[in-house]
């Protein structure tokens, strides 16, 4: 007994001890900022999702990128030149360091091009390249990649390509690399406290715009209210993935508040002709007409987010300017379920998972319930959800809440995967609509791709085959110090980040 | 005493081999990570190569053998998505899962046992009163609020403490307060009912005669009495506690197992799903097999089996 009752006194001055520390979480050298997890992996070549984006970006330099104004711009190639439909010439940045100090070298760009590529190294990116045939090193800092077809949307699926150090990756092994990653960018790697936090300090050597922190922090929070909690308690300086709800909070605390960018993330309601009941063009167009996506984004989506009747938004390449989608008009909707009759009584599944807004999901439900139809959601897990998306159409659910992203902003990333009949995406199995998707893909003209993309939108519009609702938006919480604008691309690009004095 | 340990310890084999077995397959059922790990829009040959890179593409059967092959040399397997062995992630998180449970242990513990007590002991104290509502109000309040609720007063409001994370001393107070309200309730109820049951006895009723004051009867034969129950609670409350607390890691950001299982599960990471359960079905045969042994302790008049 008496020795319980000196641990629980040791216990209680333990406690205290703690409570009296000096409570300072914020620092003005350094970046602190909430993501929703930690990276999976900081090899930029053996990951695709934005956590482990938003923290290597900073340490790698890609050959290309984008400004803030979504242009794509010159990074590790100052300069790029088409020799032939399809060969690109690169010229590449000279004078550049890796942190560990070697140069990087044309060497090292074809390098990353063959390691991405390589099936037996199982990139998760390998589709975004599989289109390279070969990389070579040329005479004078120059790099020519060659593809198997003409591919204008090549430059798009560059700016996600990362240059890794050859003789560094080597010497450490893939699964040494990518918990101490080396690469060229304007933050270096300092540690990683599994879990916790991942740490950058600036890189004084870069040969580009320099970051205004010395250092930046990322951290995993995965609760979204707990994010906002750090914003507002100071402990944080930027967060992510935050919903309008949240962000109306932020607008109403003091020092805080919510920024915002139109992404080139297109949502969308998928309908499946191959089903029977919907291979009737008349009940796909009823659902077409029962959806007010103007509702969706005024009344739920606080309007963030942008409404779009073209299965694209303009932040892409192949957007066409003044194209309308299926109007709302839920009685023309009616009169056509009701043209159709017995057919439309059927029970539709609708399929959707957790990581998408339910309350969208829900919005659409009731707004094709209005109009006499009977929709049943399917609420499962992404990866079972993935799973039903893809595969034989006549498997697949009647309808499913999709938001589309290529990370590439060209027309390509989106239709082509879902309405080609190769693509394991697709619904849709039509000779004439491949013709024209595969005419877009390898025209290097870009007055007639977009040519080509509209007819793409006319032919999904008339077809019915997706609803296309709105372009998202993404949200983030601020300190009010910090000067920033988020782009399109969802990058958090720190050296374009610093304290507004 | 040694037969029954033996017994107890074949039995913890098959148990844990039956775990494995169970949740490989089970895991597998759902598909497997590829369609989570590609970019939207991959093409199905570069689906293909990933699948067959990672080995999904394999026989069950097949990858089950390896898997068992590399368990028998205490290979956990590398992470699928993280690429990191799964040794090194679990060993990352463990001592996070541990801190935090001894922490709520302690305070469960030690506020929820003495409480049980005084309400047992003085039934129409107005302190007692408070203590059966505290006690209905911790096993009933959802942790997700209780514990939004600690950060707005404590980190938000006041400032006091951090709201999330685990890099000061002071993040594990809140998570820890969160995490032990339940055990801490549990405890309390238990205690005051264990005492209540022996205050009735007639052996209390003879040391009162005898002339020996409440105080003394209450901590040299009650208490000792109405341990049995505590016991074998705190057992599995530790158990609990050890195998990670999925959401009150979620909404302190503490980077415990319980926040790894689920987001290994979200995103099919198999091997650390594998190895957590594991784990977790270790701890609670081991605790449950100590908190045995410890009843002989505290009770002389249990005798384990095969014993003398």
């Amino acid at each position: 007994m008496k020795r319980l009752h000196c641990t629980l006194l040791a216990a209680a001055l333990a406690a205290t001890t703690a409570l009296t520390a000096p409570a300072v979480w914020a620092d003005a050298n350094r970046l602190a900022i909430d993501l929703v997890n930690e990276p999976t992996s900081l090899d930029p070549h053996l990951q695709w999702n934005p956590d482990s984006y938003y923290v290597y970006r900073n340490i790698f330099d890609n050959l290309l990128t984008r400004d803030d104004a979504g242009q794509i711009v010159p990074q590790i190639a100052t300069a790029w030149e088409q020799v032939s439909p399809t060969e690109i010439v690169f010229t590449i940045r000279e004078g550049v360091k890796f942190h560990d100090g070697s140069a990087l070298t044309p060497e090292d760009v074809v390098y990353s091009v063959q390691r991405i590529t390589n099936k037996d190294f199982g990139s998760p990116q390998l589709s975004q390249f599989a289109t390279i045939a070969s990389a070579e090193v040329l005479e004078g800092n120059k790099v020519k990649l060659t593809t198997k077809a003409p591919y204008p949307a090549l430059m798009g699926q560059l700016v996600k390509l990362s240059i890794v150090p050859k003789a560094v990756v080597d010497a450490m092994g893939k699964e040494a690399f990518n918990q101490a990653p080396v690469g060229s960018g304007p933050y270096k790697f300092d540690g990683w406290d599994r879990g916790v936090e991942v740490r950058l300090t600036r890189n004084d050597d870069y040969w580009g715009q320099k970051g205004s922190f010395p250092a930046a922090v990322f951290r995993a929070v995965p609760d979204a209210s707990t994010r906002v909690a750090n914003l507002v308690s100071g402990a944080s300086d930027l967060v992510v993935t935050m919903d309008p709800d949240l962000a109306m909070q932020l607008e109403a605390a003091d020092g805080v508040g919510p920024r915002s960018a139109l992404t080139e993330r297109v949502a969308y309601l998928a309908v499946n002709g191959a089903k029977p009941g919907l291979d009737d063009l008349r009940l796909r167009q009823a659902i077409a007409h029962a959806i007010d996506r103007d509702l969706i984004v005024e009344g739920l989506l606080g309007g963030f987010d942008k409404p779009v009747g073209q299965l694209l938004t303009p932040a892409h390449i192949g957007w066409v300017e003044g194209f309308e989608g299926v109007p709302y008009d839920p009685d023309k909707a009616r009169a056509l379920i009701a043209e159709v009759g017995e057919p439309a009584k059927r029970k539709l599944s609708f399929a959707t998972a957790p990581v998408f807004d339910q309350r969208i999901v829900q919005a659409l439900q009731q707004m094709l319930t209005d109009v006499g139809l009977n929709v049943e959601i399917e609420l499962t897990d992404m990866a079972t959800y993935l799973k039903k998306v893809q595969g034989d159409p006549a498997q697949s659910p009647d309808m499913s809440f999709g938001r589309w992203s290529c990370a590439c902003q060209d027309a390509d990333g989106v239709v082509y995967p879902l309405l080609h009949s190769s693509s394991s995406w697709s619904r849709v199995r039509n000779v004439e609509l491949d013709k024209v998707l595969e005419s877009a893909r390898g025209e290097l003209d870009p007055a007639k791709r977009v040519a080509d993309y509209r007819k793409v939108q006319e032919w999904i519009r008339d077809n019915v085959s997706q609803v296309p609702l709105y372009q998202a938006a993404i949200i983030y919480g601020a300190s009010d110090n910090l000067k920033w604008q988020p782009t399109p691309n969802e990058s958090l690009f720190i050296n374009r980040m610093s304290w507004s004095e | 005493m040694s037969a029954f340990l033996i017994r107890r310890l074949l039995q913890a084999a098959v148990s844990l081999l039956g775990v494995t077995a169970m949740i490989f397959f089970l895991q597998r059922l759902t598909g497997d990570p590829v369609l989570l790990m590609v970019p939207e829009g991959a093409t199905q040959e570069a689906i293909d190569a990933l699948r067959s890179q990672l080995g999904f593409d394999r026989p069950v059967m097949a990858q089950f053998a390896d898997y068992m092959a590399g368990l028998a040399q205490l290979d956990f397997g590398q992470s699928i998505v993280q690429n990191v062995p799964v040794v090194d992630i679990v060993g990352s998180r463990l001592p996070f899962t541990i801190r935090l449970a001894m922490a709520a242990l302690v305070l469960a513990l030690g506020v929820g046992v003495p409480l049980g007590v005084f309400m047992a002991v003085r039934r129409d104290h107005p302190v007692s009163r408070i203590g059966m509502g505290f006690v209905l109000a911790g096993q009933s309040l959802p942790t997700f609020w209780s514990g939004i609720l600690l950060i707005l007063v404590f980190a938000v409001w006041l400032g006091w403490l951090p709201a999330s994370g685990a890099r000061q001393a002071a993040s594990v107070i809140l998570p820890a307060i969160c995490l032990s309200l339940l055990s801490m309730a549990t405890f309390a109820r238990v205690a005051r009912t264990a005492v209540l049951d022996e205050l009735s006895k007639p052996y209390v009723r003879a040391a009162r005669a005898k002339g020996l004051p409440m105080a003394r009867v209450v901590t040299r034969h009650v208490l000792r009495n109405g341990a049995i129950p505590v016991i074998s609670i705190a057992a599995l409350e530790i158990a609990n506690l050890l195998s990670g607390a999925v959401i009150v890691e979620t909404v302190f950001a503490w980077p415990g197992l319980g926040q790894l299982t689920m987001q290994s599960i979200a995103a099919r990471d198999f091997p650390i799903v594998q190895a957590v359960v594991l784990l977790g079905a270790f701890v609670s045969i081991f605790l449950n097999l100590t908190a045995d042994l410890l009843y002989s302790a505290v009770d002389p008049r249990i005798r384990l089996e095969g014993g003398k």
